[in-house]
């Protein structure tokens, strides 16, 4: 953990609580990223995970809690703001639109358009976006179908392929990668593992969700355990084993909160 | 050894030739043109008079109201709702235009010459800015106040329907006229009219935005998944926004039309409308369920459909008949995709 | 027991109320009210009904409840507004029943309480109790229209002649009257008349123009056209122009909307057959208001107001009659 305590902090969020209804989804978790850091968020089906990604990427205004961005409070009212702001998610299980082709799926949102009048009507420039999508898809390296299919015809695998391609080609300051692993095949599940690596190479904050503990043991920094919408431990991932870290998320192990580090 | 090369390169070929066969059934509009062809086919022969310019006119002067409707109703239907207003907002901005044309401007049929053309160019924006007006109510009701689309906009419907019997008193409104933009360029050569190519050019328009811009990409993408549009950044209800009053304008536009063809902004002149465009798209291959559908096949539906229509009266269907044989049309589209996807998977 | 006594209760009170109805009515000359309850508010049928319903009650000094389904033509939506409108006690009721047999029970309520009940247009299954039964007469609107036709196309005995005739349903009464006056006025006096087609506007002026469009390609040598309706009238008009053949096809439309009386100027309507709903209206409330003053009934019960047939050579007199007033 040495490397990340140096750099500072890039995405905090402080005391952030939601609520549907009357379930409390998220209460009053805290979690701080560092440039270069991949920490690995946990917690049995229910915990809150997906809420506190939602709440990080704008998807959900929190009902309570600040949110920092290099230092500065900020609020999202809506995803575009966030992604604006440098933070890319992959969502779990709902990140891509089945009829649009994987290029359209890639640059959903920040379209390329064609020179003049008609670019400023909004006309496409489709063939150079596919192109681009094709190199930004490898550059990342991942194995990409056909630029122009839809992602409908591919498999569950080149989904997610394109899913955590998309979030990795344009994040500038954070990813999130709410359970990526998911339908993979140990293969495709170890390229996304080197992704996750080269991300935090180029600096990045990384937060990633997974079930898959050995994964979460093998790429992460730290380790933030949620239970119950409450963050229970926050520590460096080598202080974790993998028994440690199944009793900390069942709760057989007892845990203090963690204040920050 | 020769024989069962040949063999060979003929089972190839053949393969080749099935496969090029079911690439081309897998394709809507193929699938269109074909059933278009077939009609045309099965109609002028029974009734040779079908065969002309004449009836070519009759079915593209319904054409040219409806798929102006339904045009709409494809990006509505793209985008994953639908708008049940559309009819009844023919009628309400044919009523308000015919209704500004006589009180306004002070216009009545006996209006000639550049005074008319005025009067019908300002009905054509008051048509226009009803049409978009119910559209946006569409939107507030559906973004705002979170109501489904269907019922947001059979409430419109009823409100629009309401509005303009109330301007009527039920009954056609005349205004200034001119059949020489509806009816045929030439009765005996040319079907087409001033009002067809307008909602020709129109649509051809509506469509190069649908397939080819931003506005159409995104309109995809909510009916496709609304959550991944919105987590793309997409303002979701800004571009709905945009979708309901693109829908109520063309819609208003049709009414234009319909206040041209029949000289008079009637209340009722958009009954059933709705169904005859949602009819249309459904031929086409958009699905109610969003995220599919081409402009050029609602297009074609929606021939198809004025073609069936025009075709049963020609060769003398009873009347009763008719709403089977269109119910049986649309059955067997919507059966026809449906076989045709599971081709696709298989 | 008790149930009995509840009986017995409520039929005391409907004495009661017929006892200080009957009362009211010879005893002080406070105002009379009268209450119109007609079949649905957006039929311009209606809308002419009302302005002489409002006119006639002026001139006889009563007041006037007019009620009714703002769009829908049923006896679902027409019973509750006939109930709340006994509720306010009226001294007369002119009732446009939308069905014989479910307005039965409530104008044989209205009665029992002593309010003189007046059917207009159409009627209930018992005609016994009702002061008046005033309607027009669509059989003979249908066979004026064929006279109209067969003048303009210069009938002559010996020749054939194609028309057609433009429905709004299969169902609608008033469609199938005038159809059957028609074409038993063809059969009886013009055989030379071939029917050749009816196709339904489904009550949309623009379908009503693609059915005679439609049948203009098909039937060349076209002679008339019959446009049952308002509805088929406008949309026939429009073909007819549309394919400039304004004068060469003889249009004999139904329903006096003041576009349609402006095109028979014009000469796109060789005729157009109206009824008087405001005579009708007017007839009503004169006979109601004499039974309730003291007691006189009409020289006949059941009044038939014969349809008319507004061509060119019809006078202004004629004109204003008939043409439907838009009230606003
Ligand atoms: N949209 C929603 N509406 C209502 N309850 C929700 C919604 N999303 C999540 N929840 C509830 O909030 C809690 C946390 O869910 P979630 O964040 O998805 O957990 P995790 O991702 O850790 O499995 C669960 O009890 C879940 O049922
Ligand atoms: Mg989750």
């Amino acid at each position: 953990m040495a490397g990340a305590e140096k750099r500072e902090v890039i995405y905090e969020v402080k005391n952030v609580s939601k609520r549907y209804g009357s379930v409390v989804a998220l209460d009053g978790a805290s979690l701080k990223l560092h440039a270069g850091e991949v920490i690995g968020l946990v917690g049995d089906n229910g915990a809150g995970k997906s809420t506190l990604v939602k709440v990080l990427s704008g998807a959900h205004e929190p009902d309570g809690g600040q949110i920092f961005l290099d230092g500065e409070e900020r609020s999202w009212s809506s995803p575009r703001e966030a992604l604006d702001a440098g933070i890319e998610t992959l969502y779990q299980d709902s990140g891509l639109a089945p009829h649009l082709t994987v290029s359209q799926n890639v640059f959903l949102g920040r379209e390329k358009t064609v020179k003049g009048l008609l670019g400023k009507l909004g006309f496409l420039a489709r063939k150079e976006m596919e192109h681009d999508a094709h190199a930004d898809l490898e550059r990342v390296g991942i194995a990409v179908p056909a630029a122009n299919r839809p992602v409908a015809q591919l498999s569950g695998g080149q989904r997610q392929a394109v899913a955590i391609g998309r979030a990795v080609s344009w994040a500038r300051k954070v990813i999130i990668l709410d359970e990526p692993t998911n339908h993979l095949g140990a293969r495709q599940a170890g390229e996304v593992l080197e992704v996750i690596k080269a991300a935090k190479k180029k600096g990045l904050g990384v937060i990633f969700i997974s079930h898959t503990l050995p994964h979460v043991l093998e790429v992460t920094d730290r380790i933030v355990v949620l239970r119950l919408g409450r963050i229970v431990k926050d520590a460096p991932t080598s202080t974790f084993t993998g028994d440690t870290l199944v009793g900390t998320i069942t709760g057989t192990i007892q845990t203090i909160k963690v204040e920050g580090d | 050894m020769a024989n069962s090369k040949q063999a060979t390169s003929a089972q190839t070929t053949s393969v080749a030739v099935a496969d090029r066969l079911k690439g081309m059934l897998s394709n809507q509009s193929t699938i269109l043109v074909g059933v278009m062809v077939l009609l045309v086919a099965v109609f002028g022969s029974i009734e040779p008079k079908f065969l002309s310019a004449a009836t070519m006119n009759n079915v593209l002067t319904d054409w040219g109201s409806v798929v102006l409707l339904a045009v709409g109703q494809t990006l509505v239907v793209i985008s994953g709702g639908i708008d049940l207003s559309v009819g009844a907002v023919v009628g309400l901005s044919g009523v308000i235009s015919a209704w500004t044309m006589v009180n306004v401007l002070h216009l009545d049929s006996t209006a000639t010459g550049s005074k008319a053309t005025g009067g019908l160019l300002v009905g054509l924006l008051v048509s226009v800015a009803v049409g978009v007006s119910v559209g946006l109510l569409n939107a507030v009701l559906i973004n705002k106040l979170k109501i489904v689309p269907f019922i947001a906009t059979l409430s419109t419907m009823g409100a629009a329907l309401g509005f303009s019997v109330i301007i009527s008193s039920g009954m056609p409104i005349q205004g200034p006229a001119n059949y020489e933009l509806i009816s045929a360029m030439d009765a005996k050569t040319n079907p087409f009219s001033w009002a067809i190519l307008g909602s020709a050019l129109v649509i051809t328009i509506v469509g190069l935005f649908l397939h080819k811009s931003r506005f159409g990409l995104y309109t995809y993408a909510i009916g496709s998944n609304t959550f991944a549009a919105r987590a793309a950044g997409i303002s979701v209800e800004k571009h709905l926004t945009k979708v309901y009053a693109l829908s109520g304008g063309l819609a208003g536009l049709a009414g234009m039309y319909v206040y041209l063809r029949l000289g008079a902004g009637s209340p009722s002149s958009g009954t059933g409308r709705e169904l005859d465009a949602i009819a249309a798209v459904v031929i086409g291959g958009a699905s109610l369920m969003g995220g599919i559908g081409r402009l050029w096949g609602t297009v074609l539906g929606a021939l198809i459909l004025f073609t069936v229509q025009s075709g049963l009266i020609m060769i003398g269907v009873a009347p009763d008949w008719k709403k089977v044989v269109v119910a049986i049309l649309i059955a067997a589209a919507v059966a026809a995709q449906g076989l045709q996807k599971s081709n696709r998977r298989s | 027991m008790k149930r009995s006594f509840r009986t017995i209760a409520a039929l005391g009170a409907v004495a009661a109320l017929a006892l200080t109805a009957t009362g009211c009515a010879s005893a002080t000359p406070e105002k009379l009210t009268i209450a119109f309850v007609m079949g649905a508010e957006s039929d311009p049928f209606f809308q002419a009904m009302k302005v002489g319903a409002e006119a006639e009650a002026a001139a006889q000094g009563v007041d006037l409840i007019w009620q009714g389904d703002p769009a829908n033509y049923s006896a679902e939506t027409q019973l509750p507004i006939v109930e709340s409108v006994l509720a306010q006690q009226p001294d007369g009721l002119v009732l446009i029943p939308t069905d014989p047999v479910a307005l039965q029970a409530v104008s044989d309520k209205a009665v029992a309480a002593g309010i003189a009940v007046a059917n207009v247009d159409t009627h209930t299954n018992d005609l016994s109790k009702v002061v008046t039964f005033i309607t027009g007469d669509n059989t003979d609107g249908g066979a004026k229209a064929a006279d109209a036709i067969a003048k303009a196309i210069g009938y002559t005995a010996g020749k054939t002649y194609e028309v057609v005739i433009g429905l709004t349903s299969a169902t609608a009464t008033t469609n199938v009257d005038r159809q059957k006056g028609f074409e038993a006025a063809v059969a009886a006096n013009y055989p030379g008349i071939q029917i050749k087609d009816v196709a339904y506007s489904e009550s949309n002026p623009e379908k009503a123009a693609t059915n005679v469009s439609n049948w203009l390609t098909k039937y060349p040598n076209l002679k008339g056209i019959f446009a049952i309706d308002g509805t088929n009238a406008s949309g026939a008009a429009a073909a007819l122009q549309a394919k400039n053949l304004v004068g060469k096809v003889a249009l004999v439309g139904y329903d006096a909307y003041p576009a349609n009386v402006q095109l028979i100027k014009d000469g796109v309507f060789t005729a157009l057959i109206a009824q008087d709903p405001a005579a009708e209206a007017r007839l009503a409330i004169k006979t109601l208001v004499a039974f309730l003053k003291d007691g006189t009934k009409p020289a006949q019960r059941d009044v038939v107001i014969p349809n008319f047939a507004l061509t060119a050579d019809s006078t202004d007199a004629e004109f204003a009659q008939y043409t439907y007033v838009a009230t606003n």
